[in-house]
């Protein structure tokens, strides 16, 4: 490692050290905007140092890391979300009698492992960064320690993760035997994986079983729910879009390196795994009540939109899967962002029948939430049509009739759930209990939240109408993935 | 012929002591149970010139992993549980997947095939021994995970110190 290779690195380098910083930071003063300040300042000064590395670009540090314009992007994405979250978390925690400072140790640190995800190119790298984002999960998940959901939650999640990981290690094991290396780049090199033998294909089922976990997509769907119910709002935030996006991230690149669409035993899984998503995310959306969970099952959803991407291949749909992420990770965290700074000592703000009403009380929240909710369902102005439209242009230009069909229907049962709650949102306030109960608690979203979401909904009207900036961002980042 | 009988003996003991752990109703038995495989893992790590691995297994999850396995057994000090039913109702699944997966290996070992060979082989492990070439390859070649590693430990600590805090 040479000066060059601590540049191109600084934007790992800095949480990982700020991590470590601020739990010494805790031991002298418990301050919660200490914990809170020094966590945005050094995510911050993270995503600045973007532009440092950027200079160097592309460069491979070690076979581990490659810091290229590809996982330049993912890691900005990964860290403007992480600062979201940090936002969230501080009402949300400044409110409860939690341990405050580990929280933050434990956000940087998952959003470390995150971005080691989105810039590794070598199956340790892949390893050490999953886990340093799953066991940083566990203790976020069961956070709120008084609530037996998020107690089981944890446990779900930590088992669960734990089963998966080992599954995951096999299959890489498998493939090294197979292909006698770990590294993705020379696994893409002519030669390497002639053909589809049983052992390799038994090694990426494995490592299938183990990505499709973090993932959340169907058969592998069964915790989201659970989990996302149980951790407190800000972390299901995370859940559903770092540490989704980054494993996209990497699954995306390692895909593309190894050209794993030429094989049509893996097509035909990865499709039948983006139609069951599509179908049974929506379908099983429709009778919660519980907008935790509701989200919950549109994000398994929204992950098989995103594989009919991965499936389409090529220049097009590395720009929509890019697109298709930035609005979704802008639409997720501000839906989670409205529950979060709604969400009360006595509970999260999750059951779908309190909020009824609440847009004639409430205008401002309820039109910021419909928004998001309008950009889940991919309705025209929002961020969540581009990225639809995007994704559909890529599956269309692949010619993959069947997803396709199986996304449009599924985006329209989505519609259905997505507008039931702002039924709900716009809906009557129940006679009887007085006229002067106007439905919703006398929760305001504060100064933080307030200026949150309004940067989140401007963000996602702005994606939504004006685009092109960012196309023209992808256009020089994601898509310049070498196939 | 040796090594193959040394290997049966390995292959069939461990299946045996595994299917000991999950069965035993009372969990001190599991982890003695578990103990034993322990040592026998070490045994089959011998085998493929990796004693260095097989040293670690002893002291770490033998010596320490197991030791801790054990307090925190008698810890919660399961008395009703030794008594209810071993398994829970979802068995047949549990055993439906690993059913699935038994089959999935007994295809792949079958067709097993040779790939091309990494950078270490047999003979230059042999030549160079075990330890010295772990020692070499984890300080210079991968530095970098080795302390993405150690960031794994701190974050267990940080979150086991969290979740085991007693509230105020």
């Amino acid at each position: 490692m040479n000066s060059a290779d601590f540049i191109a690195l600084l934007p790992l380098i800095v949480p990982a050290l700020a991590s470590v910083v601020l739990l010494l930071l805790i031991t002298f003063s418990r301050s919660h905007a200490v914990s809170v300040l020094f966590t945005l300042g050094s995510l911050l000064l993270s995503f600045l140092l973007l532009f440092v590395a950027g200079g160097g670009t592309p460069r491979r540090v070690t076979p581990l890391f490659i810091m290229d314009a590809y996982s330049l992007f993912f890691i900005g994405l990964l860290f403007i979300a992480g600062i979201v979250v940090a936002v969230m978390s501080s009402r949300y925690l400044g409110e409860r009698s939690m341990e405050r400072g580990e929280y933050y140790v434990l956000l940087l640190l998952a959003t470390l492992g995150a971005s080691v995800l989105a810039a590794g190119s070598h199956f340790a790298s892949f390893f050490a960064g999953l886990e340093i984002l799953s066991v940083s999960l566990y203790t976020l998940i069961a956070y709120r320690r008084n609530d037996d959901r998020g107690n089981e939650a944890g446990l779900k999640y930590l088992i669960l993760a734990a089963a998966s990981s080992s599954f995951l290690l096999f299959g890489m094991a498998l493939v090294y035997a197979q292909t006698g290396s770990m590294d993705f780049f020379q696994l893409a090199e002519g030669g390497r994986v002639p053909d589809l033998t049983v052992v390799l294909s038994a090694g990426l089922l494995l490592i299938t079983v183990g990505v499709g976990f973090k993932l959340a997509v169907v058969p592998f769907h069964l915790w989201t729910p659970d989990v996302y119910e149980g951790a407190p709002a800000p972390v299901a935030a995370f859940i559903a879009t770092s540490s989704k996006g980054a494993i996209f991230a990497l699954l995306m690149r390692y895909f593309s390196l190894m050209d794993l669409q030429r094989f049509p035993a893996v097509w035909y899984g990865i499709a039948g795994i983006a139609v069951a998503s599509m179908l049974i995310g929506n379908l099983l959306a429709l009778r919660q009540n519980n907008l935790k969970r509701i989200l919950a099952y549109s994000s398994i959803a929204h992950m098989g939109y995103l594989l009919v991407a991965v499936l389409a291949g090529g220049t097009v749909a590395k720009t929509a899967v890019g697109y298709y992420l930035a609005a979704y990770f802008a639409t997720m965290l501000g839906a989670f962002g409205v529950i979060a700074f709604l969400s009360g000592e006595e509970g999260d703000a999750e059951n779908l029948e309190a909020y009824r009403g609440m847009a004639w009380s409430r205008p401002w929240t309820a039109g910021v939430f419909v928004a998001m909710l309008l950009s889940l369902a991919g309705i025209p102005l929002t961020a969540g049509f581009i990225g639809k439209f995007y994704v559909v242009a890529a599956g269309a230009g692949a010619a993959l009739w069947i997803p396709l069909i199986v996304l449009v229907a599924g985006s329209t049962i989505g519609l259905y759930y997505y507008l039931r709650i702002v039924a709900v949102l716009y809906g009557r306030v129940p006679e009887g209990e007085g006229g002067a109960v106007t439905g919703f608690p006398g929760r305001v979203l504060g100064m933080t939240g307030g200026i949150l979401l309004t940067v989140l909904t401007f963000a996602l009207l702005w994606l939504g109408v004006y685009p092109a900036p960012l196309i023209r961002i992808l256009q020089a980042t994601v898509a310049r993935l070498v196939p | 012929m040796l090594p193959k009988i040394f290997f049966g003996y390995f292959a069939v003991v461990m299946v045996v002591l595994s299917l000991l752990i999950v069965t035993r109703k009372n969990p001190v038995h599991s982890v003695l149970w578990m103990l034993a495989l322990f040592f026998h893992i070490a045994g089959l790590y011998l085998f493929l010139n990796a004693e260095f691995l097989a040293a670690v297994q002893v002291i770490l999850y033998a010596g320490a992993i197991l030791v801790l396995f054990l307090f925190v057994v008698m810890m919660l000090n399961l008395k009703e549980e030794v008594m209810g039913e071993r398994f829970g109702k979802e068995w047949p699944v549990g055993i439906s997947i690993g059913a699935f997966i038994l089959v999935l290996f007994f295809f792949t070992i079958n067709k097993f095939s040779q790939g091309p060979t990494g950078q270490y082989t047999i003979e230059r492990i042999k030549a160079e021994t075990h330890t010295k070439a772990i020692g070499s390859v984890l300080y210079t070649e991968f530095l970098l995970p080795f302390e993405i590693a150690s960031l794994i430990l701190l974050i267990a600590i940080v979150g086991a110190i969290v979740l085991a805090k007693k509230t105020k």
